[in-house]
């Protein structure tokens, strides 16, 4: 994060544009092949692979120099010119090669892992468009782009969380993962508009880099005051607000984490991909993008939130018994760590973690992957009514797998974060910076380090529960069905190559030649800020020894209560057991007090229309019909009464007198008689 | 002594009948002969005013000029009664309402 | 010939073939109907292509920059002591217009394609159409008030049949429904026509004039006359040009709809047969917020500013209470009806904002969602005409049956969500982005009613995944079973060939969103220029 000039070098763009391009390229060639197509995996590989490649170019060139920005007109709106552009530091290059470098073996691991699938060429269809995604998402200079992409990037997910779309459940977690990540994307938009306003730019090098704008812009007086123009200063905090949400979404931060365990319904290859190594690091790489935005004050908020998140889901997954669930879980709890490290300004670790973390959580689940495939292998062959995920049938594992139990323990260490493993480096990086940001503030937040160094024994627990219940012991699905047969094994090359991969990659020496200083990694040493302190203080010493020490009796402890002492567990109906494993009750309390409102409000809102809307139309339709009608009957009975009434009078007298001319001529004669006599006497009488 | 009071009364009497028969005989005849009657009395009333003309004895003559008359016009009313007999079937009066609306 | 003027009157010549025609090649109308559409869509596209940018061809408010110009007096009387009467066949089109007419045109092109589910009385079906069609591009060239309302007015008659005699189970409710909303609008915009009529001089002939051009001088108002701007003149104790203006946009809003005129639309739609409410959805709504844009905001610019508030709270009102209602539905097409008054509600939202980024905005969403509510009300056409029922709940698994539909149906669910590739996205995102902006630039909205809007994107989200979901994942199972199995095949090529390019159009537009901007801009810009001066 230089303040240096910005340089262009057409080769590296061009790599980089096909470094993005090459997966889409790949998706539109798949999406045309018919759906079992085999060569689809192929496709999609090879296209990875290429774009590893020219990550690495890209990043050879790019990292620890000056940043690297391009930029051409998109569209015009108004007298704003929107750009789309590359833009490729430090950070950014170092997640283009990441993300290439997860989804390489992931890619090769998924050729076989979803040989059998009826839809084969559409998962990989899906596969590249996220990697498309994903890679664009990292390289984009603008914040439109980069929503963009962001939002694409959960649509992907999506398309790959509900690939299994018949099943219920898959299609039931695909649809709350977007709508949940529909929550962080407003928030992100919101952001970016508030950004806009005051900034009148969408360009992340103008906004957070070379002008820094952000940076410079300052909060006086209840006024949010930049170069540019002035809000007020509650924008600003809901800027920083909804890039929160955005982040806490996509990086499954507590109050909004609840998608990702349900996401674990997608193909497990998917999981390891996109839901513990890189779509869920985009909140972090988010922060780093933007990090300029957030003030002290609302750093702590994050330092809080992340720490809380890490315990929290450390708890959760002491006692979940779906595979993936826990690694899910763990995933969230690293996450935390990441928000926790972005909060206490150890920007460098936060990031170095997100790298680490990147390849050990996703070598646990492809092995979680590699289990699971065989529990399913056996549970056809023998037709068995088992769920495949749950760790309570495995154990005994490691002989059966070897490989896979070898490449497990690796992850495990790294996850727990053992000295030798990467894991070690960038957790201690972040527990030690967090004990020294700590310093000289409140006891209250004193709590923050001290929460994530006990989350981080929690982990030592709940990963050697896992380890020690699927790799140690007997087989315990033997005890209940003890007549089926076991044909598994650790599968062909695509499974190994790619699991020995990763495994090397979570050792130290990818980062460090030093396996015990965090301070030494190159790639920390890159991503430092500028006012690091150097390792002077007691922290540095004693807290590395501190954790592992006990992490070590922790990790025994586990082994001690799941192998050796098979029957015994904690007892399973205290509070907190029952708290840990309805997952702190958050879905139940989300469905009663979000989804079902915003439901009866949808009711509502329809009834209103029906009855208030609709139903002062109608009663004015009544009414005007009612008038209609006194009208209709003033017609009929009052003008139209008088004239017949008239008629009538007329028509009576007629009829009274025609009586007379009846033809009778007598009658005439008759009557004239009368009347003569009549007039006679009245002359008389008058 | 006949004094001119009574052959007054006769006449008047003879006009009444007649009257009467016009209006409710049911017999163009009888109609007929009523309008003989109420001639007749109107004759009987010139010749009793008669004595107030002794010289021309215009009332005589009036009488015997009426009567002439009365012969012709019942001639003439007889053949219409004939022709109504012959188109109607009848000579009731009040089964002829041609005049009627 | 001007284009413009053959653009217009196509549909009338083929409406006189048909006329001819005996009833015997009924078969052929729908081929005849079709071919005038595409000519139509071919002419249009020729208008657009060669329509000139720049500030010298923006338009708005002076008559020289309009484009495809033809001005024929039409109606002249000599009223002797009253003046001339003087009415102008007067068509013309600025930035604001021409992207409207391609988006109608090939909105239209759909619909024929649609209108093949046409089975009785196919004469009628398509004169009225090709009426309907004639009037909607009038609508939007017209440059004479007078002619604007006649098309206004004519638009109304064949839609009413359209509906009345074609539709559903309750159509004649939802034509009269239809019918008297609008008719409700348009009778007072008729008063304030002949008031403008009264007010305004001809500054060449001076005689009272009908031009829309020249309604916007506030110089062109006879002295103490109604609508002038200096003589503050009042109808039933309030401001005269507020009233007019109020009255104008209760008409046009009645079109759009907004929140709470909007009940005949639910009805109309779930009444009317698929073309009429592609037609409907895609074009007609169009009209009304082209209308507060020329009409309402160009001839009463001031009380559109200070009354700027009041539209953008209906905007957002309009867009959380459409997704809130769409969120209760279980008629599918209701749903999407729904939908359309939430999507609409940014029209309204970025038009009330008074800037270049709203404003461009909420003709690229009038565009937009012309293509993409036409391309669900199509879907939805697809399924009910094959089983004659489009109950959410009533079906299950679609996406297995149904492959492509499945496919089309998330391609159109995902694009009007707002996903970013489409233009929905472009469209919405601007649209906030103005509102934002608006308190910083011109002081007329509040912050909050962008952040509120938004939240219109996640009500969105919401009920087109829950449909998804429900209707068209998990495993096959539908209510009417086997029968239904039989019925429910997929796409067929034409049905393809009609949403395609719809796809096609939004995606473009989402990718490259110039096509529309490029065109709009300078009169984009000439119109925020024209309010500010005011």
């Amino acid at each position: 994060m230089g303040t240096a000039l910005l340089h262009t070098d057409p080769t590296i763009i061009s790599y980089t544009i096909a470094a993005v391009a090459l997966p889409l390229f790949a998706a539109l060639i798949n999406f045309c092949l018919p759906v079992k197509s085999k060569a689809a995996g192929w496709i999609s590989t090879l296209t990875i692979l290429v774009g590893c490649v020219l990550s690495a170019m890209v990043f050879a060139a790019v990292w620890n120099r000056q940043p690297l920005h391009t930029q051409t007109l998109w569209f015009t709106i108004g007298n704003t010119k929107v750009f789309a552009g590359i833009l490729l530091n430090n950070l950014s290059a170092m997640m283009l090669l990441l993300v290439s470098l997860i989804a390489l073996p992931v890619h090769i691991y998924s050729t076989a892992y979803m040989k059998h699938d009826d839809r084969y060429s559409r998962y990989f269809t899906y596969l590249s468009f996220f990697c498309f995604s994903m890679l664009g998402l990292v390289v984009v200079d603008s914040l439109v782009l980069f929503y963009a992409f962001w939002e694409l990037v959960g649509f992907s997910s999506y398309l790959l969380i509900g690939f299994w779309f018949t099943r219920d459940k898959a299609v039931q977690a695909n649809k709350k993962a977007f709508i949940m990540n529909r929550i962080g994307d407003i928030g992100l938009l919101s952001a970016i508009i508030i950004l806009f306003a005051q900034f009148h730019t969408f360009d992340i090098a103008t906004l957070f880099i070379n002008d820094n704008l952000v940076f410079k812009s300052a909060i006086h007086d209840g006024l949010w005051i930049s170069a540019s123009g002035q809000i007020p200063a509650v924008w600003q905090y809901v800027a920083c607000i909804g890039v929160f949400m955005a982040v806490a979404v996509k990086s499954a931060q507590f109050p909004l984490h609840t998608w990702l365990p349900d996401a674990m319904e997608g193909p497990t290859s998917v999981s390891a991909l996109i839901h513990a190594a890189t779509m869920v690091a985009a909140g972090v790489f988010l922060l780093g993008r933007v990090y300029p935005l957030f003030t002290d004050s609302e750093l702590t908020v994050l330092a809080v939130i992340g720490c809380f998140t890490a315990f929290m889901a450390a708890t959760i997954a002491l006692t979940q018994n779906d595979l993936k669930r826990v690694l899910a879980y763990s995933t969230i709890s690293q996450l935390g760590y990441m928000i926790l490290a972005m909060g206490v300004g150890a920007y460098g670790s936060s990031l170095f973690h997100l790298a680490t973390h990147a390849f050990f959580k996703c070598l646990l689940f492809l092995v979680a992957g590699v289990v699971i495939h065989e529990m399913q292998h056996i549970r056809e062959e023998n037709d068995l009514d088992i769920d495949p995920q749950n760790i309570q049938y495995m154990g005994g594992l490691r002989k059966k797998l070897p490989l896979t139990f070898i490449v497990a323990i690796v992850g495990s260490l790294a996850l727990i974060g053992i000295p030798l493993t990467s894991g070690y480096l960038s957790k201690d990086g972040i527990l030690i910076q967090a004990f020294e940001w700590s310093e000289g503030r409140s006891a209250w937040l004193k709590l923050i380090p001290a929460g994530a160094l006990f989350t981080s024994w929690l982990t030592a627990f709940y990963v050697s529960r896992l380890i020690v219940k699927v790799f140690f012991g007997e087989f315990r699905l033997l005890k209940h069905h003890p007549d089926i047969k076991l044909h598994i094994s650790d599968g062909g090359w695509q499974y190994r190559v790619p699991l020995i991969l990763l495994a090397v990659c979570s050792l130290f020496p990818l980062f460090s030649l030093n396996p015990f200083f965090y301070e030494k990694a190159w790639l920390f040493e890159s991503l430092k800020p500028a006012e690091f302190m150097a390792r002077e203080n007691i922290y540095h010493t004693i807290i590395p020894i501190g954790v592992n020490i006990l992490s070590v009796f922790v990790m025994y402890a586990a082994y001690a209560i799941y192998v050796k002492r098979n029957t015994f567990s904690f007892p399973q109906t205290g509070f907190f057991y029952r708290l840990s494993y309805n997952q702190w009750y958050l879905d139940k309390i989300y469905k009663k007090v979000i989804v079902k409102p915003i439901l009866g409000l949808g009711k509502t809102c329809f009834w209103f229309d029906r009855n208030i809307i609709d139903g002062l139309i109608h009663s004015i339709e009544r009414l005007s019909r009612k008038v209609a009608d006194l009208t209709a009957w003033c017609d009929k009975y009052i003008v139209d009464g008088f004239l017949h009434l008239m008629a009538a009078l007329v028509q009576s007298i007629g009829n009274f007198a025609r009586k007379f001319q009846n033809g009778k001529v007598q009658y005439y004669l008759y009557s004239m008689l009368l009347i003569v006599l009549v007039l006679f006497i009245l002359k008389i009488l008058i | 002594m006949i004094t001119l009071t009574d052959f007054l009364l006769v006449g008047a009497l003879l006009f009444c009948t007649g009257m009467y028969m016009i209006v409710s005989k049911r017999n163009s005849i009888q109609v007929l002969i009523g309008i003989e009657l109420m001639l007749n009395a109107a004759i009987l009333n010139l010749v009793a005013f008669g004595k107030y003309d002794k010289l021309n004895n215009g009332g005589q003559v009036f009488a015997l000029f009426a009567i002439v008359l009365a012969a012709a016009t019942t001639a003439v009313a007889l053949a219409i009664v004939l022709n109504v007999y012959r188109r109607y079937k009848t000579i009731d009066p009040d089964e002829i309402k041609n005049l009627r609306d | 010939m001007n284009l413009l003027t053959l653009l217009i009157f196509i549909p009338v010549l083929f409406a006189l073939v048909i006329v001819l025609l005996p009833s015997s090649v009924r078969g052929s109308f729908k081929y005849i109907t079709l071919l005038a559409t595409l000519l139509q869509l071919g002419i249009s596209i020729a208008i657009y292509l060669n329509f000139k940018t720049g500030a010298a061809t923006a338009g708005i408010n002076h008559e020289d920059q309009f484009q495809f110009v033809q001005k024929l007096p039409w109606i002249a009387l000599n009223l002797g002591s009253m003046g001339k009467m003087q009415i102008d066949y007067f068509v013309g089109i600025d930035g604001i217009s021409v992207t409207l007419l391609v988006m109608s045109a090939l909105v239209m092109v759909v619909a024929t394609l649609a209108s093949w589910e046409i089975k009785s009385n196919l004469k009628g079906f398509f004169l009225l159409f090709l009426l309907l069609d004639m009037a909607v591009m009038g609508v939007f060239c017209a440059l004479d008030f007078f002619l604007f309302y006649l098309f206004y007015e004519l638009m109304l008659l064949p839609l009413y049949f359209l509906i009345g005699m074609w539709g559903g189970v309750r159509r004649e409710y939802a034509a009269i429904k239809f019918f008297l909303y609008t008719l409700f609008g348009s009778v007072f915009m008729l008063l304030v026509m002949v008031g403008l009529y009264l007010s305004v001089n001809d500054p060449a002939t001076g005689s009272h004039t009908f031009n829309i051009i020249q309604m916007m001088n506030p110089a062109n108002y006879a002295q103490g006359s109604v609508f002038s701007v200096a003589a503050h003149q009042t109808i039933l104790g309030m401001p005269a040009r507020t009233v007019g203006f109020v009255v104008l946009f209760i008409a046009f809003a009645i079109k759009v709809p907004v929140v709470p005129l909007h009940t005949w639309l639910p009805d109309a739609h779930v009444e009317a047969p698929t073309p009429v409410s592609i037609i409907l959805a895609g074009v007609l709504l169009k009209i009304g917020g082209y209308g507060i844009i020329r009409i309402c905001l160009g001839i009463f610019p001031e009380i559109a500013s200070s009354g700027a508030f009041w539209l953008g709270l209906i905007g957002v009102v309009s867009i959380l209470y459409g997704a809130c209602n769409a969120l209760a539905q279980r008629d599918l097409k209701r749903m999407i009806a729904y939908s359309s008054v939430s999507h609409m509600g940014f029209v309204l939202l970025g038009i009330a904002s008074q800037t270049a980024e709203g404003v461009s905005g909420a003709v690229m969403q009038m565009i937009s969602h012309g293509f993409l509510s036409s391309m669900l009300f199509f879907l939805v056409g697809v399924v009910y005409n094959r089983v004659h029922d489009r109950d959410i709940y009533h079906f299950r698994g679609l996406g297995t049956q149904m492959p492509q539909y499945t496919a089309f149906v998330m391609v159109a669910f995902f694009a009007s969500l707002g996903l970013p590739g489409f233009s929905a996205f472009v469209a919405e995102a601007f649209t906030l982005a103005g509102t934002f902006k608006s308190p910083t630039v011109n002081g007329l909205l509040p912050y909050w009613m962008a952040v509120c809007g938004s939240v219109g994107i996640l009500l969105g989200a919401a009920y087109f995944l829950w449909t998804l979901q429900r209707m068209f994942f998990g495993k096959v199972s539908l209510k009417g079973g086997e029968v239904w199995k039989i019925a429910l095949t997929d796409v067929s090529i034409r049905e393809k060939l009609a949403l395609i390019p719809l796809a096609a159009a939004a995606l473009a537009l989402g990718l490259m969103p110039s096509l529309v901007f490029g065109k709009i801009n300078d009169s984009v810009l000439a119109l925020i220029q024209f309010l500010q001066a005011k």
